[in-house]
This record gives structure tokens, C-alpha cells and sequence, in this order.
């Protein structure tokens, strides 16, 4: 069976082929009305032949925008006979599949003049990423079973990306990629660069890694989904070598400070080895250190450097939790006693950043920058517990001065007392 | 040493006509005379607000940028600024409401019959200017909860009808609750309704000492029948009685100034969400609730507008009370007037905990 490459020249070919047949784009973005074929495909007996005029009536972007079926499918809709409607002189294409689906969805988004008056802000290369990918490699060599644009984004009832409703709106990415990776039958025969069977447990995985969470109970919609590591159109596994910028394009700090260590030579896949890669878990300071629950340990044995720099780092962060642990119930004891310590408060949320960025340091794995910042928010803790204890001092001396000021006042009732007393 | 000094003025001033007044000046004892107190004792709370306010005015900064700083800095800097930042907040509290105790004990006495309807009317302006003051007080810490809860309060204005905009936008000084809206409650709050509260209460004061205490119905029918009703003089021993209970106020003050703190929050952040469990001071809640109460609409009239022109409209009924009740001014009772008495200070309490509670 001939399969169509749109990075080859019959592909290209094709393409122009089809932008020759191409009606005059609709003039405004005015919904199209319902066409000959849309009235004869609603009408049939066969879900497979109803669905797409009822999806497309629905909702769909590009209807909305004036285009019609003739669009992609070519054919007569003004002619009743169905075989008039569909005869070769009108161009009629029918169902697009393999490469002829990419050809035909490119043939106005890969138009940049044409994109322009639709969509200015919305990229046009998208055919060509998709060619780079896996996706359209295994196309290009006629896998047939790979995704094409209709796989994620629909065929008829397409929606924007920003509508929620939408199979590539951020938080149903997951969803839709593994409609195909989560296939064990479907993903049978294909494998990783290093040969082993392609997994079909990554949204099992990414359900319970911290990006997930992030997106799902965070509400943030900027947590990382497939294609924010895999690429869309592009979607490719990273090559190890890239996997530290890929994460750095969000971690960035961690990615400069792992760059200078000398993991960043050792580790074949960076950031990986130690946080692994769909089931991202939330890293705590348990990760670091020597003792049982400790990754370093996996490597590193008593005596050598690595080990003595993991007991350094994980023993200063701890002492550094700890103090402000202490700090913080004092000044939550002076703040129930009525002290005002807002001061306090936002000194121990900078020592709270002193910890955060030593625990960024700490992806150098060289325990002296990792000390300096812990040193500096000791220094706030030592600060904040010198404020806390002369806070409670001047609780205990308010309570004193109001006892003393009750008693006079006691004092001076009673006198008073007794002296209406003696006036009667 | 003071009599010295009396007596240097009376050489120059001639005091003997205030010498002669105090002198002779006397108060009726009978079983309803401790209601007397509760005026005595909200105009000792009236002294320490002006006292403190003056003091918080040497530190306060009334701007968006400083407002929540200068106070933070006060309550933590300031030597004994937390006691007198403690004292102005509770001491305004307590003034609202022994201000109420003092109206509704007025109220059920009928000392507001002829001929002191004019010391009733300046009363119930007072209570309201004081209302004011804790509306516009609330604000000035700048911190989360007084701004949402003033964007509320400003929010009803809009209910009212015709002038509702207009009122929204004069109280807010824009259409928002801003910095501008800051320094505007504490141009009223400093400057507008100290004037007011000054002539108010001058004129309530004068007319006080001119006319004497009122006695209930009941012991006037009583002195009317040719009962000697007996009066105790009011310098020194009615003055002392009062001193002894500014004393009690004053412990009592102390008190909560120490053990419950008023808290001072987060600092307003105008793009902050809505703190939960936002409501008003304890005596707008009642009202507060009640306008949550009513449905949105009633009798095809939106019902916020109902509640707030109900809130106007029992305003008015309050402040004309010594001239709808003429039976109190012939010293009969009246029944009527009593039980919506009684309903009123029902309404306020049951409805002011039920806010607390529904928050």
C-alpha cells in the first residue's frame, strides 16, 4: 500500500496537490451552515457514517470558522446523488488516513499567510515537528498504527486547546496519550532505544508523581503533563544527554548547580538516577545522607568522599529544621500570649528560604556552599530566638504591671466605697 | 492648694452661680437610679477613646503603603503603644455597648418624655456617630479582614435607592476600597465626627444638666401623690458613685487590653481571595444577618434594598420616639412601645449570635 511522506517528495506533491482543490477559505469567521453531505451523513443508518456529521455540527473549531466537510474531504456538497456528490471531478478524498491526514490538516496550518487570519500567534510547523517525531518516523516507514492529528485532536468535534473540554487541554493530556501507551496489545513491538519493550505503565507512574498532584489537587495547570518532557508534535523520549535540560527548563536552578557537580559526568541520566522519571516523588531530605532511606548510600561506602560530603550536608540541613522548629513554637507561644511578631514571623520564612536554597546547593554536592547558606539562616534562628524569649520576658512584665495596676485600682474602689459610705 | 487655685479663678471669673449649681444640684435615689451609671460610664469610655486616639495619632500613617506598618510598628515599638492600641479597640467596643444599654435602659424608663425629647434625639445621633466611628476606626489598620469587611459595608450603601452609587462612591472615594478610601475614613474618623460627636454631646450634656434626671413614670406618679422621693447630692456623692464605676470600667478595660489582644492580621492585599468567615463588628452583625437572611428578591423588590430602607426606616422610628409615644409624655404606659422594645433587644442579641455562629 503507497503511504504518503510528507518529508518526501510525492508527499510534498500531494500537499500541493490537495492546496490546488482547496475551495476559497471562508471570507469571515462566520459558522458554516449545515451541507449536502452533513444532511445526507446524518441521516444514515451507520454510527460510523452518522458521527461525523453530528460531531461536527456539534462543536467544532474549524465550523465555527466557516469551513465546511469539502474542506478536508473534497466532493460536491450541493449535488443530492451521492455519487455525483463524490465523483473524481470533484476532488473527493474520503476518509484521510496515514500521511494523507497530516497533509491535509497542514495544508492550511503549515500556511502561515493563511494561519494568520485565523490564528496570527499559532505556530505553522507543526507538520514538520511531527515529521522529527517517532510518531512520524514510524508513519514515514508505513507503521500505520502511530498517532496522527486526528489521534489526539479529534477529526470532527475538533476544539481549541485552550477549551477544557478539548483531549490535548492540559490536564487531559495524560489521558490521551495513554489511550495508545497504556495499550499493552498496541504497544507490543516497540521498544526503547536500548531495546527493552516499550512500558505501558508511564500514566499509572505520572498519576502518582508529584507533578500530577501539582496539576490535579494544586490547580496548576503549569505542572508538567507528556508533552512538556516528550514534545507534542515533536513527541520523542529525551536522549539521556538531554534529560538535565529538559527538566531544567522548569528546575533551572537545580540544572545549573547539577551541572557543576561531578554527577553531571557520572550520571548516565542525570536528574533521573535519583528522582527517577515518570513517578516523580516529592523529594524530602531522607534522600540525602548515608543511613538506610538515603540514595547516596547506593553508591557511595564509608570513608570515601561522597559519603563523608552526604552525612556533611544532611547533618547541617538538619540542624537548620530543627531550629527553626524551636523558633518557630517560640514565637507562636509569644504570638498566643498577645505579642505582636509579624517581624519574627517573616525573619523565620527567610531562614525557611536559607533551607530551601541550601537544599538547591546541594545539587553541586559540594558541602561547603551547602554550609554557608545554612550557617546564614542559623544566624536568623539565633536572631528570631533572642526576640522570642525578650518577648515572653515583657508578657511575663505586662501581666505583673496589670496585677499591681488591678490591685490600686481594687484599692481605689474600695476607698471610694467607703467613703459614699461615711457621706450617707 | 486646690482651694487656692478655686479661689484665684472665682476672684477673676466669679464662680459662686457654679459654686451655688453643685451645691444645690441633686440626684433622685429610688430603685431604677443605677441605670443612671451607664451614662456616666459610656462618657468615661468616650474620654479614654479620645485619650488613646490622640496618642495613636503621634505613630499612626494613614496611606495604603504605611498604614499596616506604622500600626505593626506601634504595637511592637512603641513604649506601651500595644496597651494603648488595645485599650482604643476595646474601649470602643465598650463604648457601642454600654451606648446601647444606656439607650435601651432610657428607652424602657421613658426618660425620653416631655420635655427632654431633645436629650433623646442628640442621644441616638450620638449612638449612630459612634456606629460611624467604629465603621471608619475598623478600616484604619489596613490589614485583610477590615478591607474586605469594608468593602462589604461601603457594598450595602449601593442598596440604597436613587443616591446608592452615589453613596458608594463618596463613602470609597472611587468605585473600590482603596488607599483613597483610607484616608477618607480617617479624615471622618479624626476630624468629621470628633466635630459632630463635640457639639452632640455638649448639647446631650447641657441639657442633662439643665433639665436633671429623669425619674420612671412610676416613681413620678408616686412624688405626684405627695411622695417625697429622696435625692442624694450630686457633688460628692453621685460624682464619687460615677468615679468608683469609671474605676470598674477602667479594670475591666485593662483586663481585656492584656488578655485578649487585639489582633492586627495580615496587611490588605486588594488582589488577596476573600478570607473566610468575613463579617462585620459585632454590632452591624445582627444587621449583617439579617440581610443575608432575605431573599434576593421580595414582592418583585430587590431585598437588600428592602433590608437596608427597614434599617432607615427603624433608624427614624428610634430617633422620633419621644414624639410617637404620647401616652409616656401623660406618664401612662404603654404597652406597644414596650414590647417592640423588648422584640428590638431580642432581635439584636439572638441575630448577633446567630452571625457569630453562621460565620
Amino acid at each position: 500500500m503507497a503511504t504518503w511522506r510528507l518529508s518526501s517528495v510525492p508527499g510534498l506533491a500531494f500537499a500541493a496537490a490537495l492546496c490546488v482543490w482547496a475551495p476559497a477559505t471562508p471570507a469571515a469567521a462566520q459558522p458554516a451552515q449545515a451541507s449536502g453531505c452533513e444532511t445526507c451523513h446524518r441521516a444514515q443508518a451507520q454510527p460510523a457514517l452518522a458521527a461525523p456529521a453530528r460531531d461536527f455540527g456539534a462543536t467544532d473549531v474549524h465550523r465555527d470558522r466557516g469551513f465546511t466537510c469539502v474542506d478536508c474531504h473534497g466532493g460536491n456538497p450541493s449535488e443530492t446523488d451521492k455519487t455525483r456528490a463524490k465523483a473524481p471531478a470533484t476532488g473527493f478524498k474520503g476518509k484521510p488516513a496515514g500521511q494523507m491526514v497530516i497533509a491535509v490538516c497542514a495544508r492550511c496550518h503549515s500556511d502561515a499567510a493563511l494561519m494568520r487570519k485565523y490564528a496570527p500567534k499559532q505556530r505553522v510547523d507543526q507538520a514538520v515537528e511531527y515529521a522529527t517525531s517517532v510518531h512520524g518516523q514510524q508513519l514515514a516507514k508505513g507503521d500505520t498504527k502511530v498517532a496522527t492529528c486526528v489521534s489526539c485532536h479529534g477529526a470532527h468535534g475538533v476544539r481549541l486547546v485552550s477549551d477544557a473540554q478539548s483531549p490535548v487541554y492540559v490536564t487531559n493530556v495524560a489521558a490521551t496519550c495513554t489511550t495508545c501507551h497504556a495499550d499493552a496489545e498496541r504497544m507490543k513491538g516497540y521498544h526503547l532505544p536500548d531495546g527493552s519493550p516499550l512500558p505501558t505503565d508511564q500514566r499509572t507512574k505520572y498519576e502518582k508523581s508529584v507533578h500530577h498532584a501539582a496539576m490535579v489537587q494544586g490547580n496548576d495547570l503549569s505542572a508538567p503533563t507528556c508533552n512538556d518532557c516528550h514534545g507534542n508534535h515533536g513527541a520523542a523520549p529525551p536522549g539521556v544527554g538531554a534529560i538535565a535540560n529538559v527538566c531544567g527548563t522548569c528546575h533551572t536552578v537545580f540544572a545549573t548547580k547539577f551541572a557543576l557537580s561531578t554527577h553531571s559526568q557520572i550520571f548516565d541520566r542525570s536528574c533521573v538516577e535519583c528522582h527517577s522519571n515518570h513517578e516523580i516523588a516529592k523529594p524530602t531530605d531522607a534522600m540525602l545522607g548515608t543511613d538506610k532511606a538515603a540514595l547516596c548510600a547506593d553508591c557511595h561506602s564509608e570513608g570515601d568522599n561522597g559519603h563523608k560530603a552526604a552525612t556533611a550536608m544532611r547533618s547541617s540541613i538538619e540542624k537548620l529544621k530543627d531550629a527553626i522548629a524551636r523558633s518557630a513554637a517560640l514565637v507562636a507561644e509569644a504570638e498566643n500570649a498577645g505579642m505582636e511578631m509579624g517581624g519574627q514571623q517573616l525573619a523565620l520564612r527567610e531562614a525557611g528560604n536559607q533551607l530551601t536554597l541550601a537544599r538547591t546547593e546541594m545539587h553541586a554536592f559540594d558541602p561547603k556552599p551547602v554550609e554557608d547558606v545554612l550557617q546564614a539562616g542559623l544566624g536568623i534562628t539565633a536572631k528570631v530566638d533572642a526576640e522570642g524569649q525578650a518577648a515572653l520576658a515583657e508578657v511575663s512584665y505586662r501581666r505583673t504591671g496589670l496585677a499591681i495596676s488591678l490591685g490600686a485600682i481594687l484599692l481605689v474602689v474600695v476607698a471610694l466605697s467607703l467613703k459614699i459610705r461615711s457621706l450617707k | 492648694m486646690t482651694q487656692h487655685v478655686f479661689a484665684w479663678l472665682d476672684e477673676r471669673l466669679d464662680l459662686s452661680g457654679l459654686r451655688a449649681f453643685i451645691a444645690e444640684k441633686t440626684v433622685p435615689k429610688h430603685r431604677h437610679s443605677v441605670w443612671y451609671y451607664m451614662g456616666g460610664i459610656t462618657l468615661f469610655l468616650v474620654g479614654v477613646q479620645v485619650a488613646t486616639g490622640i496618642l495613636l495619632l503621634l505613630y499612626y500613617r494613614p496611606s495604603a503603603g504605611e498604614a499596616y506598618e506604622s500600626v505593626q510598628f506601634i504595637v511592637s515599638h512603641v513604649e506601651f503603644g500595644w496597651l494603648i492600641r488595645n485599650l482604643h479597640s476595646w474601649s470602643g467596643n465598650l463604648l457601642i455597648l454600654m451606648a446601647f444599654v444606656h439607650l435601651f435602659s432610657t428607652f424602657f424608663l421613658r426618660a425620653y418624655r416631655k420635655p427632654r425629647e431633645l436629650t433623646w434625639v442628640t442621644g441616638v445621633l450620638l449612638l449612630f456617630v459612634m456606629m460611624g466611628f467604629g465603621f471608619s476606626g475598623y478600616l484604619l489598620p489596613w490589614n485583610e479582614l477590615a478591607f474586605f469587611a469594608t468593602k462589604v459595608g461601603t457594598g450595602i450603601a449601593g442598596a440604597v435607592p436613587l443616591v446608592g452609587d452615589f453613596l458608594v462612591r463618596f463613602l470609597r472615594g472611587g468605585d473600590d476600597v482603596t488607599g483613597a478610601t483610607l484616608t477618607r475614613f480617617y479624615g471622618i474618623h479624626v476630624a468629621i465626627l470628633p466635630a459632630i460627636t463635640t457639639v452632640l454631646l455638649g448639647v446631650h450634656l447641657l441639657l442633662i444638666q439643665r433639665q436633671g434626671m429623669s425619674v420612671p413614670p412610676s416613681v413620678e406618679k408616686r412624688e405626684k401623690a405627695g411622695e417625697t422621693i429622696p435625692q442624694e447630692p450630686f457633688f460628692p456623692n453621685y460624682v464619687l458613685h460615677d468615679v468608683m464605676w469609671w474605676y470598674v470600667a477602667l479594670a475591666v478595660l485593662a483586663a481585656l487590653a492584656l488578655f485578649l489582644p487585639w489582633e492586627l492580621g495580615k496587611k490588605a492585599d486588594a488582589f488577596a481571595s476573600v478570607p473566610a468567615g468575613i463579617r462585620p463588628e459585632w454590632y452591624f452583625l445582627a444587621m449583617f444577618q439579617t440581610l443575608k437572611l432575605i431573599p434576593s428578591h421580595v414582592l418583585g423588590i430587590e431585598g437588600e434594598m428592602l433590608g437596608v430602607m427597614g434599617f432607615n426606616v427603624a433608624a427614624v422610628l428610634l430617633l422620633v420616639m419621644p414624639f410617637l409615644d404620647r401616652r409616656a409624655a401623660d406618664g401612662r404606659p404603654n404597652r406597644i412601645v414596650t414590647l417592640a422594645g423588648i422584640l428590638a433587644v431580642i432581635y439584636l442579641i439572638v441575630f448577633t449570635i446567630y452571625g457569630y455562629l453562621a460565620a
